[in-house]
């Protein structure tokens, strides 16, 4: 019999989906399920949690009030204590910006393996696939030595319903008088152009955009798809878009999940920017354009009609 | 004021990776300074240039090419540089020979590093690195002002918002792209740096107890990058329906 | 669909393009094919597109300048042809030659005077008052920074430069090559692209025509070989040419950097072209407020000839493939770093790796062949897009002149410069001359 514990996020209240994925990726024959979840939001989760396979729902408590903003300290030692309290032989979370904050100390305080952006994982062998080198490689490695702990790329795993029977425990993790890390408050996000070399999604515009003030339509697909926007050589040689925008050989080179281009031919020194990309879509007029011809997807046609009906179609699904 | 700051001898981004056997690449590639950890040596230097009486050391752990990422670190302003050498790949052990090379040298005020490395992206030592030498840690910070020994930092948070830590000297600061713009080296610097001391302890020199277990690499391959080639057909409306039920369902990419 | 053509030009890079333009305009139905999906696509999309005069023989010299001249009056050129790519622009930043040892810069300077090349000279003062960032010490003999030579101080000044104030860049190169074939095309030339050339057919010891891999055949009495790095294995598919040249083409690898201008100083819009034969390099601005760093292939850096397939596939590994090196990122860009002493070096290399198509003395081959009807344009030794637009005009003149019976070979063309005035022998690029000795060998040319 294996005890896993799940690293439950929630928002607005109420668990991710993401999170209902990790609760899904870890169930198996002989596995009980875990499902650790902080700061009273067990009520609101426990249904959705059970339908989806979790065992036992593990209400974190803490000393004191519950923090003004998102703690990533606090909830790490409350899952290092449910791990030791429930002796648990691995656990299950997510990538996320959450996910990189709690799961990684939660590995430095049991001093546990932890893998972390896995694509897949099998706990039968413990072991998990995961990009490696730049994205360029996917190794598959196997963890051994205490609580073994993964981290999931999100979207990767999808909910599916499992219902089980689960019971609803309160754990109370004690306070730590160690208080040298405080969490003072939230700064919401400020507007400014992330980094490109760090964008996990970008969607880019070329010659096709025609000038400068097209770009807000990029933009607001951008904020759809939580992307950056880029752009070819031809829109900031044309004075369309600032140079810190340019992917290509004289540019920026981009290794994003997912990339985007819109009106752009595909020329060699552009392409040699994004060429690693793991997926490229291209929008374009041009059937026989070198993108569209490179592309995982291509829609042909007006970007114009294409790009916003794109952004809504993101919205409506989401 | 001392500063430690730990650095990885990683493959170029834009190199080519060609898997060989036993889950090895050829490295017979460009390998160069982390590029976050270009950002933790910045930040060292700036807060050199405030506390003009610092001294910066520069560690790292990985075999004898990586004392060429020292030099780059020596070059982009570090004293000093530290090679450990010894195998990198499970970040529990990479954590403990640091700590040991670190207390062998003297507890500093501040260990800097990047908030990952490009290679391995395990986004994990440096709060290893805390636990080990029972330091505070602050990961992916966009901003660090220090106030005496009170620190104060912004680290990156979901839907990039930026959560707001205080702490104190000494502890762990693992650094993000946004905490500065990192001034490279000009042909001085570099020839200065050529006379700045490096000193190499091997890896057993180091009493570490040993992790049990840890993260094997069973197998390495190639990421397919076979392009689909799909066109999608019919209206507008109905390809890009087809798209994003592709992007989500398929592909899994958003 | 069409297969029979006055002339067929294999290559429509920027040397192509002109070609084709030129024997439109005397009235030849012209086909241009190209391995590669569109044009300039190939080598010359990775030609920094420098535009100077500084050659070691006259003719060099000259031909230089009338190139110039056509960049300069670019549209009208074009004969006003709309690109709906829009037009390339030529950038004069003006060209610093420095006196150094690497550079027969007297010879230059002779040249210039023969040929009428406007120019000043510069003292260090004046380099100095012209551009302050640059240390105008001696750092002569070009070395490597894995030498450790390489990084002891410097002891003397250098002498001065010739300075030219008609002298660039053109941004870009590729789309200067698509503007010129649009030119072609409105005078009735055609484009086929994805056509890779697999037969060249002959009969009688005249050419006939092509074949391509997909089994199309194009006839023609006139084929040209403009293929750039893969010219000599065009030349090879036809009867009798390559053994019939006593200067061969093969291609060379090189390199070039992209570093970021020091803080504070706007290099892209004040910045000068330099040859810097001091230290081995050129330099010029570009996008982005960079350095564009190219190498005079110093005698310490090691030549890789690859083959071009192989190159462009990304085969043959590090050093041979068409990725950049390590090794040569730092010695171009701490070369420079030498003469600029604020550049920052970035640690991760950035640049552009592709092909020269290299004659055996850098001096390219304008010629007929031993296959009646086959000519050549070749050998551009990394040093020949600013004659572009004149090769293409010399080229269609050789091929009509030969084509009505001139003998080249015995009494070879004069070609009449139509800016500079002056004549070029046209036999200054013989595939059967001896090397060059006056040649330097080097980008230079």
């Amino acid at each position: 019999m294996r005890r896993i514990g799940i690293v439950i996020e929630t928002r607005d209240g109420d668990v991710t989906k993401n999170s209902l994925g990790a609760v899904s990726a870890a169930r198996g024959p002989d596995h009980r399920l875990f499902a650790l979840v902080a700061d009273g939001q067990a009520d609101t989760c426990a249904a959705k949690l059970a339908s989806h396979g979790a065992h036992t729902v593990v209400d974190m408590h803490f000393d004191g009030d519950p923090p003004a903003a998102f703690d990533p300290v606090r909830l790490a030692r409350g899952v290092a204590a449910a791990t030791r309290g429930f002796r648990l032989d691995a656990l299950v979370g997510l990538s996320s910006a959450a996910g990189r904050e709690v799961l990684p100390r939660v590995a430095a305080l049991l001093d546990a393996p932890l893998v972390m952006d896995c694509l897949e994982i099998r706990l039968a062998d413990n072991t998990a696939r995961k990009p490696l080198y730049s994205g360029k490689t996917v190794a598959t490695v196997r963890l051994s030595g205490g609580t073994i702990m993964f981290g999931l790329r999100p979207n990767v795993y999808r909910p599916s319903a499992s219902p089980v029977e689960t019971d609803r425990v309160s754990f109370s993790v004690p306070a730590d008088p160690d208080d040298r890390l405080r969490v003072l408050r939230v700064r919401e996000p400020q507007s400014g152009a992330a980094d490109l070399a760090e964008a996990d999604i970008i969607i880019s515009g070329g010659r096709g955009m025609g000038g400068p003030e097209n770009y807000r339509l990029l933009e607001a697909c951008a904020r759809a798809l939580g992307a950056c926007v880029g752009a070819s050589r031809v829109a900031v040689d044309s004075g369309w878009v600032p140079h810190t925008l340019q992917v290509g050989q004289t540019g920026n080179t981009v290794n994003p999940r997912l990339y985007i281009a819109c009106g752009i031919s595909g020329a060699v020194q552009h392409l040699a920017g994004m060429k690693t990309s793991g997926l490229i879509v291209a929008i374009n007029r041009d059937p026989e354009a070198p993108m569209v011809k490179t592309a995982d997807y291509a829609i042909i046609g007006d970007l114009f009609e294409i790009v916003p009906l794109l952004t809504r179609e993101l919205q409506r699904s989401a | 004021m001392k500063i430690h700051v730990c650095v990885k001898h990683v493959p170029d981004s834009a190199a080519t990776i060609t898997v060989m056997a036993g889950g090895r690449i050829d490295e017979n590639i460009t390998f160069l300074l982390n590029p976050y950890d270009e950002n933790a040596v910045e930040e060292a230097v700036r807060i050199r240039e405030r506390l003009p009486d610092t001294e910066i050391v520069a560690l790292t752990v990985g075999g004898e090419d990586a004392a060429c990422t020292l030099r780059s670190a020596l070059a982009m302003g570090a004293d000093r540089g530290i090679l450990v050498a010894g195998d990198v790949f499970d970040s529990r052990r990479t954590a403990r020979y640091l700590a040991a090379a670190i207390r062998r040298d003297g507890l500093p005020d501040l260990v800097l590093t990047g908030k990952l490395s490009i290679d391995a992206v395990g986004c994990q030592t440096m709060f290893r690195l805390g636990a080990l030498l029972d330091m505070p840690v602050v990961n992916a910070a966009t901003a660090l002002t220090l106030e005496g020994r009170r620190v104060v930092a912004e680290c990156e948070a979901a839907g990039g918002g930026r959560l707001v830590m205080e702490t104190g000297l000494p502890c762990v600061a693992g650094a993000a792209k946004g905490l500065n713009a990192p001034r490279y080296p000009t042909f001085p610097d570099i020839v200065k740096a050529r006379k700045k001391p490096v000193e190499t302890i091997a890896a057993g020199e180091l009493a570490i107890d040993a992790p049990a277990g840890g993260v094997e690499v069973l197998a390495l391959e190639p990421a397919v990058q076979q392009r689909r080639g799909e066109v999608l057909e019919g209206s507008a409306r109905e390809a890009v329906k087809a798209l994003v039920q592709r992007l989500r369902e398929v592909e899994r990419v958003i | 669909m069409d297969n029979e053509y006055d002339a067929i030009i294999i290559g429509a890079g920027v040397i192509g393009c002109p070609i084709a333009f030129e024997l439109a305009k005397k009235g030849y139905r012209t086909l241009s094919v190209d391995k590669l999906s569109d044009a300039g696509m190939g080598s010359t999309a990775a030609s920094c597109a420098i535009v100077r005069a500084h050659y070691s023989t006259v003719d060099g010299v000259a031909m230089a300048y009338e190139g110039f001249k056509y960049w300069l009056d670019w549209e009208n050129y074009l004969e006003n042809v709309k690109d709906e790519k829009g037009l390339a622009r030529y950038m004069n930043t003006g060209s610093i030659l420095i006196k150094s040892k690497g550079h027969d810069w007297r010879k230059v300077k002779n040249n210039y005077d023969v040929v009428g090349v406007p120019y000043e000279e510069w003292s260090v003062e004046k380099i100095n008052e012209m551009v302050p960032v640059y240390d105008l010490h001696e750092f002569w003999p070009v070395r490597r920074p894995e030498d450790p030579r390489f990084y002891d101080e410097p002891t003397g000044m250098l002498e001065g430069a010739i300075f030219c104030p008609e002298g660039g860049y053109m941004s870009d190169p590729m789309l200067s090559a698509h503007n010129i074939m649009r030119a072609a095309e409105a005078r009735g030339s055609r484009f086929v692209f994805n056509a890779e050339v697999v037969e060249i057919r002959s009969e009688n010891r005249r050419v006939t025509g092509i074949t391509l891999k997909d089994g199309t055949r194009f006839d023609a009495p006139v084929v040209v070989n403009v293929a750039g790095p893969h010219s000599y294995k065009i030349n090879q598919m036809a009867e009798g040419v390559w053994e019939g040249c006593n200067i061969k083409t093969q291609a060379l690898r090189h390199e070039v950097m992209h570093c970021p201008s020091p803080p504070g100083y706007d290099y892209y819009n004040e910045g000068y072209h330099t040859s810097d034969g001091d230290i081995g390099c050129y330099y010029r601005p570009e996008v982005g407020n960079m350095f564009l760093i190219g190498s005079e292939d110093p005698e310490c850096d090691p030549q890789v000839w690859v083959d071009p397939d192989e190159f462009y596939a990304g085969e043959g590994g590090p050093g041979r493939d068409n990725q950049l090196t390590e090794s040569q990122w730092k010695a171009q860009c701490y070369r420079v770093a030498k003469r600029v002493p604020t550049l920052q070096v970035p640690n991760q290399p950035r640049g552009v790796c592709d092909l020269y198509d290299c004659s055996d003395d850098w001096i390219p081959l304008y010629d007929k062949s031993d296959l009646g009807g086959f000519y050549m344009a070749i050998g551009s030794s990394g040093n020949q897009y600013k004659n572009a637009p004149v090769a293409g005009a010399m080229m269609a003149e050789l091929i009509d002149a030969c084509q009505k019976g001139l003998d080249h070979d015995k009494e070879p063309l004069q070609f009449k410069l139509k800016y500079t005035g002056r004549s070029i022998d046209v036999g200054f690029f013989s595939r059967k001359r001896e090397i060059n000795t006056e040649s330097s060998f080097s980008v230079n040319g």
